[in-house]
């Protein structure tokens, strides 16, 4: 099954990340896109460039922000700070969260922790992060890490949750014995494709704590929205604004790629 | 189900016979069989504790087939799930070959009414999860699950996920699965309660195929009367509030049994009576 699924991951499974493989479908998106940028196009003549600037002055932003390589360097700085951030959040989400959930007396003592810390906006740690790691790459992918953990906690804990009963007893007859092995060979799989979820729902989640992860001053594309905006330079803003939707249509597409491929076993 | 005689059960094939005579022996005290002695639930809940069962006791000789019936409620749920060693009894102890049941053992393959297959296990890595926790050699688990999967018959599908699989052929692999470790006794709660009723039949006949080729002791529970009288050698008829057993009937009908028969009627009117009579 597996060499399958590589031998069609290519062509079928990226298709189908895309889209490509309803043309119908396609061209109707496409219409709605172009029908947008019509209508935006029509009111940025009735606006000043400040309140809306026109698509082609984007266009032109966009052109110049990348030839003059400012573009790049920013989007590679963020880069430096999503990935980092992404995955230990990540990792760091779907462990307790799966370790919480399943064990009922750290469910106990982290309750409180957890309903305590929950409503903090990663936002409201940026002193923390200057404290803890100062103004670099580090500080902005602790904020990224904050996002990317909560929501994996609690995607984990609610798929952990939602494991039937009846897999585990089936488990104990089949010779599982203690929690490690209960958890690595029955719990893990049955609660992946909600873990999953998470981590995508994450993924794109962390791509839009870019620009708050760098308000305090790191270099990225998050930076560059919040100087530009400043400026009121408003079609940078949206070039930029553009960059993110790019990478997370990118790691998006890519991710779901993964996922079907992973979860082959499902109905 | 292939048939008996297809399978590369050689194993199995030589302890059938000896089984086989065991269970037309007199060994009904369970001594090498199971024995379900003095069991007693109760729960207690919010209001007045809720007396589940009470003093239930019977035995299954080695390579027996007894059925469980009992109208609903009477807590057949409850008792299989303390023989497998799922649910602690309140009273009284279930030994299986002796060794009283603490929790659940690979020495009971458990059969479920929903299958409940791991779903992202293919059919083989289903009926061999149970081996991977044995100390048998690769080469001697991978004979295993083939040797269950040509039992029940289904060794061409055994690279599909459950998914695509019937509701027939789900119990076939939850059958080989609980098989695969060789346990002395195979424990089924209402295992062809969610297939239509042709499957159901050919399930059963499967079932007794398989019981013959491999001479396991099975407790079966079920609420139908009818498919009881067709398996069993005896029948367990239980009563409810509080559950207990009614009392043991013996099938002294000879296999195959059909519908038709007189005698299997009339062991199904005894037990149906006995399911309705209340003290």
């Amino acid at each position: 099954m597996a060499t399958d699924a590589g031998d069609r991951f290519d062509a079928t499974e990226l298709r189908t990340g895309l889209g490509l493989e309803d043309p119908r479908r396609l061209g109707r998106g496409a219409a709605g896109v172009a029908a947008f940028v019509v209508l935006w196009y029509a009111v940025s003549l009735t606006q000043p460039a400040y309140v809306l600037p026109s698509p082609v002055a984007v266009a032109d932003a966009f052109a110049e922000e990348f030839a003059s390589g400012t573009m790049t360097t920013a989007l590679w700085s963020s880069v430096r700070h999503w990935v980092p951030g992404t995955i230990v959040g990540t990792g760091l989400g779907v462990a307790a969260g799966v370790a919480f959930s399943w064990s009922g007396l750290l469910d106990d003592v982290t309750a409180p922790l957890v309903r305590t810390l929950r409503p903090v906006p990663p936002l409201a740690l940026i002193g923390f992060a200057i404290a803890w790691f100062g103004i670099n790459d580090a500080g902005a992918a602790f904020i990224i890490a904050v996002g990317a953990f909560w929501i994996n906690y609690y995607a984990s804990y609610g798929a952990v949750e939602g494991v039937s009963d009846d897999l585990l007893d089936v488990g104990r007859t089949l010779g599982v014995r203690g929690d490690l092995d209960m958890v690595r060979s029955v719990v893990l799989p049955a609660s992946l494709p909600g873990i999953l979820t998470g981590i995508r729902t994450g993924l794109g989640r962390c791509w839009m704590l870019v620009v708050a992860s760098e308000i305090f001053g790191v270099p990225g594309v998050g930076r560059e929205i919040l100087r530009a905006s400043n400026n009121l330079l408003v079609d940078t803003v949206i070039a930029y604004i553009l960059v993110l939707s790019l990478m997370y249509l990118l790691v998006d597409v890519a991710f779901r790629a993964v996922q079907r491929r992973v979860l082959v076993w499902r109905a | 189900m292939a048939s008996v005689n297809e399978g590369p059960m050689a194993e199995n094939e030589e302890r059938s016979a000896a089984d086989d005579a065991a269970a037309e022996g007199d060994d009904r005290d369970g001594a090498s069989g199971v024995a379900v002695d003095g069991v007693g639930k109760t729960y207690a809940g919010d209001g007045d504790p809720v007396r589940a069962l009470d003093d239930v006791s019977f035995a299954a000789a080695e390579g027996e087939f007894v059925c469980l019936v009992g109208p609903s409620g009477c807590g057949k749920t409850t008792l299989f799930r303390i023989i497998a060693g799922l649910t602690d009894a309140t009273d009284g102890a279930v030994r299986l070959g002796g060794t009283p049941i603490t929790g659940p053992t690979t020495d009971m393959g458990v059969v479920f009414q929903e299958y409940h297959l791991f779903p992202w296990l293919t059919v083989e890595e289903n009926v061999g999860f149970g081996l991977e926790r044995t100390d048998r050699s690769d080469a001697e688990r991978e004979r295993r699950v083939d040797a269950m999967l040509d039992l029940v018959g289904l060794s061409e599908f055994r690279e599909s996920y459950p998914k695509s699989l019937s509701g027939g052929m789900k119990q076939r692999v939850a059958i080989a699965r609980s098989l695969a470790v060789d346990p002395s006794l195979l424990l089924m709660d209402e295992p062809f309660g969610a297939v239509d009723a042709q499957t159901r039949e050919m399930l059963q006949r499967e079932l007794l195929d398989v019981w013959a080729s491999t001479g396991k002791t099975v407790l079966f529970v079920t609420h139908d009367v009818a498919e009881a009288v067709t398996l069993a050698d005896r029948i367990v008829v239980m009563a409810a509030e509080p559950g207990r057993v009614a009392e043991v009937v013996d099938v002294d009908v000879d296999r195959p049994r059909e519908r038709d028969d007189p005698a299997f009627g009339e062991h199904v009117a005894r037990v149906r009576e006995l399911i309705g009579a209340r003290p």
